[in-house]
């Protein structure tokens, strides 16, 4: 990657501290009027420090995006995610460290937050292209491409209280996604609209990344994070938990979801020490994928119903896809010897990404007696359909003889 | 291809927080450019301020003729029951008075009353999107001013009947008016921030409004409060603006002259004098200031206590 010229655009979030404060702020004027008064003149008490009630919702984050790179930020409800974005968009101001964005800063977050229901969409467009920061000559310019990427140019001149909730998303994503910004932040909107929508949406925002541009994500559809981004960061209670490649960084986020159930106190004469894919962890829809565990057997301590399963979530939709055990009994013969594993797998799935959880299974119990480590997998299109599952359609064609066999000239 | 964008831009790396922020010189820098950039945006708020109070309105822009006249005809009543008590009559000018002293009055409440809720109101934008917050309040400003200038037009086309005077003296006005804008910018700005960190301050803001047309010479004058009534009514930092538009129009009066006059008890009585002027205008422009300078410094705190 070349270096980047030290005034272009790019962001720089250095060791930002965030506190915010549990309850109510100030109870009466008597409590504000020295708090403001302290605000005003920049004297007494440091805003960096913890005050009774108060909590650093962001802790020490630190990143760096410039021209090229696209950061993912994951995380649960809470982690801070929002927090950071709100800094990035100067809404909040850091108590510590200092958080740098130069360049315009497109922000495809609250789309339609400027909205007046009162207005008719035509006069929203403009309405909200300023609010953006979009200069009036170019809303103007770019207002037949808004209507057009929307789909509700029908009802351009109609109030907007009048359009449907997911009219009034698109028409707001359609604005923000022609901002032509320098820097691009986007948070949740990938879940605007309908499918079609969907689709158009998510294209218009792989093009902005792929132009070059300094690109920011938030989602929880971890898959849109791992097809957009460059490199991702995994926020806990503030603090930046995982930093790494989208791949590493997503499997950690699934592990730390794993609620926990790792060990059970029942005996298991077989321990899991790695999992892993083996050749390319991205297949096309309909592709085969080979898995390898590797682990220790232990003759004392086993029941001998232990069995090697695997479970495979689809990761945006949260959902168990498929879960197997080794059917084959394993032979417990001496103490510490080692196996190895191996599992293929048809992966007849849609294109998405999906973890792979590998574990011990209990026959007779059916119960998990422990989990091993996590791979993930990113299925590619490959045949274009809609739905889950890929079936393999196979269409034969037989024409009756005496029907026009021709296709017809439109 | 950049064209220097409104807003967005904004500021340069966020001060450390905390420590002793920049000079107030830095601070007014800051405030100029900000301002300069979200010109657009400004106009594009006033814009929808106006389409919001004319669409759906049975009125229509009658609204903007109708609220000043109602103030003026109150005016009149007023001034009826004065001259009967006193045994005068309601002449031609001492309507004129009322009327142009009725429509700044109209714009500087309207502007409170609208610009007071406009932080408050616009929570959602307050907190999801950045851009410098003073164009809330001072968007509705402007949108006041739109309609002020309807009534001003309507004035205008009347005022040769109801004693205006054309006058070298009418080049106060302007200046007048710009002191109007000022001080009301001043005071919207501080009320709609103190509006954000305390809600009950749109309820103080109502009373003030209601009750502050009778410390305000809208329906008198000065004089007819007596020699000292006359001085300490003009601490009101609004009452010299009012009392210049009228001696400027109707009167025909240079501002920089002082007048005395003759009151109804036979003592003499200062009408005006042009230190009257420079107490409103320090206001105005201090206020505008001192205000402008607050709301710059708190606006980081709004998305998180509004």
């Amino acid at each position: 990657m070349s270096e980047p010229i030290a005034a272009g655009p790019g962001i720089e979030f250095e060791h930002v501290w965030k506190k915010f404060h549990r309850g109510e702020h100030h109870d009466s004027l008597r409590d504000l009027l020295p708090a403001l008064a302290r605000r005003m003149t920049g004297r007494g008490q440091s805003a960096a420090e913890l005050a009774d009630d108060d909590f650093w919702a962001v802790g020490d984050v630190s990143f760096e995006v410039r021209p090229g790179d696209a950061l993912g930020i994951i995380g649960r409800n809470g982690a801070g995610k929002s927090t950071v974005l709100k800094l990035l968009t100067k809404i909040l101001r850091p108590n510590r460290g200092s958080c740098d964005v130069r360049g315009r800063i497109g922000a495809l977050i609250e789309v339609s937050a400027g909205f007046h229901q009162d207005l008719t969409g035509k006069e929203n467009i403009f309405l909200q292209g300023a609010i953006m920061g979009m200069p009036k000559t170019l809303i103007a310019s770019k207002f037949d491409e808004i209507v057009a990427f929307s789909g509700v140019s029908a009802f351009i001149d109609t109030p907007v209280k009048r359009y449907s909730s997911g009219m009034n998303a698109r028409l707001g994503f359609s604005i923000a996604a022609h901002l032509d910004p320098d820097v691009l932040i986007i948070d949740e909107v990938l879940s605007v609209g309908d499918y079609d929508f969907q689709q158009r949406a998510f294209g218009r925002i792989s093009s902005m990344v792929a132009s070059g541009i300094p690109v920011v994500v938030v989602s929880h559809q971890l898959d849109r994070i791992a097809t957009l981004c460059t490199s991702a960061i995994m926020l806990e209670a503030g603090r930046v938990a995982y930093r790494g490649a989208p791949a590493e960084c997503i499997q950690t986020y699934m592990s730390a979801l794993g609620t926990g159930q790792s060990e059970s106190s029942d005996p298991c004469g077989m321990r899991l020490e790695s999992f892993s894919v083996v050749g390319p962890d991205t297949v096309p829809s309909g592709g085969q994928i080979r898995l390898r565990a590797t682990g220790r057997l232990d003759r004392s301590g086993a029941t001998g119903n232990e069995s090697f399963a695997v479970a495979v979530h689809n990761v945006q939709a949260g959902r168990l896809v498929f879960e197997d055990y080794d059917w084959d009994m394993l032979p417990f013969a001496g103490t510490d010897e080692e196996f190895v594993i191996e599992t293929d797998l048809e992966f007849n799935l849609a294109q998405g990404l999906y973890v792979i959880d590998s574990f011990v299974w209990d026959r007779q119990k059916e119960k998990i007696l422990l989990t091993g480590p996590s791979v993930y997998v990113n299925v590619q299109g490959g045949r274009r359909f809609r739905g889950t599952t890929q079936l393999n359609a196979q269409f034969s064609r037989t024409v009756a003889s005496g029907a026009v066999s021709e296709p017809q000239a439109r | 291809m950049t064209e220097i964008n409104a807003a967005t831009i904004g500021r340069p790396a966020a001060r450390p927080a905390g420590a002793a922020t920049g000079g107030v010189l830095a601070d007014y820098r800051d405030i100029v450019r900000d301002f300069w950039r979200s010109r657009e945006l400004l106009i594009e708020l006033a814009r929808r301020d106006i389409r919001i109070r004319y669409k759906q309105a049975i009125m229509g822009f009658g609204w903007a003729i109708f609220m000043p006249l109602l103030i003026v005809m109150s005016g009149c009543l007023v001034r009826f029951a004065m001259m009967q008590m006193s045994g005068g009559s309601l002449n031609r000018a001492a309507i004129g008075s009322i009327a142009v002293k009725s429509l700044p009055w109209a714009f500087f409440v309207g502007s409170i009353n609208f610009a007071t809720a406009s932080l408050t109101g616009n929570i959602n934008l307050v907190t999801k999107i950045y851009f410098p917050r003073e164009v809330l309040p001072l968007s509705s400003t402007l949108a006041q001013s739109f309609d002020t200038a309807i009534g001003a037009l309507a004035l205008a086309v009347m005022m040769p009947f109801i004693g205006g005077t054309l006058s070298p003296a009418l080049v106060w006005v302007p200046v007048l008016i710009l002191l109007l804008f000022l001080f009301t910018s001043g005071t919207t700005l501080f009320l709609s921030c103190a509006n954000l960190f305390f809600r009950d301050v749109k309820y103080i803001v109502q009373v003030l409004v209601t009750f502050g047309i009778f410390f305000t010479p809208v329906f008198f004058e000065p004089v007819a409060l007596g020699h000292i009534g006359a001085k300490l009514i003009m601490l009101n930092p609004i009452a010299p603006i009012l009392e210049g538009f009228r001696l400027s129009i109707i009167q025909g009066h240079n501002l920089l002259e002082p007048l005395m006059i003759v009151g109804p008890r036979g003592s003499a009585i200062l009408e005006w004098s042009p230190w009257f002027l420079a107490y409103s205008a320090a206001w105005a422009v201090l206020g505008f200031l001192g205000a402008s300078l607050l709301f710059h410094r708190a606006e980081y705190a709004f998305a998180e206590y509004v």
